[in-house]
């Protein structure tokens, strides 16, 4: 069979340039969006997904993690009383005003309080087990490297936070937040930065199961008992879903994201149409000779159809490979972006459709290949 | 040429009618100007020879081509091609019906440029359910027939007018179609390579018992062709036979 389709893309790769062009860049352009989107938003989930804990407890109707009020400390009698679960431990988070020794101005931190002992739940993932001793210290806090210059501080630095002194004893990385910066310290002094009076147990308690594939069922279980005060129980990964959703949706960041897909699927539809089109009227009479010989309408779509679906390959191909070297430049940069399967999926599946669509369009213009008009 | 072949052609003893028109009319209609191309019109073409229709433009010879090929439907009247009435077929069947059987040459050469003159011939035999094996074969053999065998691998860009006139025949003659169409073949091209292709056409009738049905008012053609049918105003003037046909060549014409 002679390959006509791309044997002409080929030949006059001029021609399709921009259509390929135009595919590769709607594609990088949702590929980096969506990134840059999942590393944001995926940063303020980072305080379970960066834990160990299966089940966290917290203030009912907290619809992220960063909005959780106190709950009563004794809530952990009762959850330590279901068999399932195998260690609790307190979680706080404070909202603190933090002054660097530099003019900084006030900086607002996100103050997490964790158990600092080796085997501790809380940023288990996210904090090398050095760091994490370190902050056993009194007044001791670990800063993200990326927020140093924010902060104003190096290591060994002292600064206050809410009027507290507090001393940078390490840097860790991979602990960016969303809308300020997170400071990690221990419980105790947590506890001491946290100035305001109505908090009188941990903002969070979280659990560790025997089986964590029992995470859904234990939360379930765990909720709607009162006589410890107001307290619910989520996954983590539910709750690691609720706070990234609210983000999502609270800030406007997910329907910014499908606007955008529909303007870049539009945009790039139309100039891969056009090109595409021009393509085959370019040809039209060569096509309509073919159909004269008897070659049939459907088989010369499908030329068509196939000259989309390469432009399309060609577009992911380019696509991709800028995308990876972009995304490692951010990576390298500290700028949190993540690309999961699905969103890489998507974004093929976008751009293989705006392809086809072209495709369909560009067919259009075979009702132009009329043998009968060569005769005159 | 043999003075024998002068006498009488194989094909000339028992004439078949490959196709037939029989009082057909045509008519083009543009906003309220109706044009009545061909008026009740009736011929027939017999099989194996290579008859010309000649005449002033815009006297419907070409809308006859495009009728008689199955390009065009008629108004009224009824076209019989090689025992199918081609009003009765649709589409999808026309379409059948030229892949099988008949070849298409144009004033334009209307060759894919990103293709070389090899693919040109084979890629309609691709679609005729051939073997790629026969399909290579019959589009390397046209194209020695046409005498490109040394050109096969070229592309239209790096061929010269005639010899994409012969690509284009060759496109056409692999085929092996029984009926061969060709509209203004030699206008685009300067003496020599018209002339060869008016040898190429009369060879193709000659040696394949191919119907050829040429429009042209090349008077260079006249003397090649076995029947010379004159057109004006959608109706057929004269319709002449010459009598030492096809090998009638060169040294008779001159």
């Amino acid at each position: 069979m002679v390959a006509l389709a791309r044997k002409t893309l080929v030949y006059e790769w001029r021609r399709f340039l921009p259509a390929i062009l135009a595919v590769g860049f709607a594609g990088l352009l949702q590929l980096l969006q969506l990134a840059l989107v999942l590393g944001i938003f995926g940063s303020t989930s980072l305080y379970i997904t960066g834990s160990s804990a299966d089940v966290w407890i917290g203030y009912p109707g907290t619809q992220s993690v960063g909005q959780g009020r106190s709950i009563d400390g004794d809530v952990e009698s009762r959850i330590l009383m279901d068999p399932a679960v195998q260690r609790v431990e307190p979680y706080i988070w404070v909202d603190g005003d933090w002054r660097g020794t530099t003019e900084t101005g006030g900086v607002s931190v996100f103050v997490s309080g964790i158990d600092p002992r080796a085997d501790g739940l809380m940023f288990s993932k996210a904090l090398p087990p050095d760091l994490r001793a370190r902050l056993a210290q009194p007044d001791a806090v670990v800063v993200d490297r990326s927020d140093l210059d924010q902060l104003g501080v190096g290591i060994g630095q002292t600064a206050t936070i809410n009027g507290h002194e507090v001393r940078v004893v390490g840097i860790s990385s991979g602990l960016r937040a969303l809308g300020g910066v997170n400071v990690l310290c221990s419980l105790d002094t947590a506890r001491r930065l946290d100035s305001d009076a109505e908090d009188i147990g941990p903002t969070y308690l979280v659990a560790k199961l025997r089986d964590p594939t029992q995470a859904d069922a234990v939360a379930i279980r765990l909720r709607g008992d009162t006589a410890f005060g107001p307290y619910t129980t989520w996954s983590a990964h539910h709750f690691a879903r609720l706070s990234v959703r609210y983000w999502m949706f609270d800030t406007g960041a997910g329907a910014g994201v499908l606007f955008l897909a529909g303007i870049v699927f539009l945009v790039g539809a139309v100039i891969t149409s056009q090109t595409l089109i021009a393509a085959v009227n370019g040809s039209v009479r060569e096509y309509a000779t073919l159909n004269a010989l008897g070659v049939g309408v459907g088989a010369l779509r499908r030329v068509v159809l196939e000259q989309a679906f390469w432009v399309g390959a060609l577009g992911l191909l380019g696509a991709s490979v800028l995308g990876v070297v972009l995304l490692l430049l951010a990576r390298s940069q500290n700028v949190p972006v993540v690309l999961t399967l699905p969103a890489a999926l998507g974004c093929i599946v976008l751009v293989m459709g705006l392809a086809a669509v072209s495709g369909l369009a560009a067919m259009r213009s075979l009702r132009a290949a009329d043998p009968a008009t060569l005769l005159r | 040429m043999h003075p024998a072949n002068l006498v009488t052609p194989s094909t000339a003893a028992a004439p078949t009618i490959a196709l037939q028109a029989e009082s057909i009319s045509k008519a083009f209609v543009s906003g309220k100007q109706r044009t009545q191309v061909l008026d009740g019109l009736s011929l027939h073409i017999d099989s194996g020879e290579l008859t010309l229709i000649s005449g002033p433009s815009g006297c419907g010879k070409s809308t006859l081509l495009a009728v008689l090929s199955g390009l065009q439907k008629i108004d009224g009247g009824r076209v019989l091609a090689l025992g199918s009435e081609l009003g009765q077929l649709d589409l999808h069947a026309l379409e059948r019906f030229r892949l099988q059987h008949t070849g298409f040459v144009f004033q334009g050469f209307n060759l894919f440029p990103a293709l070389s003159a090899f693919e040109q011939v084979e890629l309609p035999l691709n679609h005729m359910g051939l073997s790629r094996q026969e399909a290579r074969e019959r589009a390397r053999s046209s194209l020695e027939e046409v005498g490109l065998s040394h050109r096969m691998k070229l592309r239209p860009s790096e061929l010269s007018g005639g010899e994409k006139q012969r690509v284009a025949i060759a496109r056409a003659l692999a085929k092996e179609p029984e009926l061969l169409f060709a509209d203004e073949p030699t206008s685009a091209l300067d003496a020599a390579n018209g002339q060869m292709i008016i040898d190429i056409l009369h060879r193709i009738a000659r040696t394949h018992g191919t119907t050829v049905l040429c429009v042209s008012h090349d008077p260079r053609l006249v003397v090649h062709a076995d029947r010379v049918l004159a057109m004006e105003d959608g109706r057929i003037l004269s319709d002449q036979r010459n009598h030492a046909p096809i090998s009638a060549s060169k040294g008779i014409s001159s």
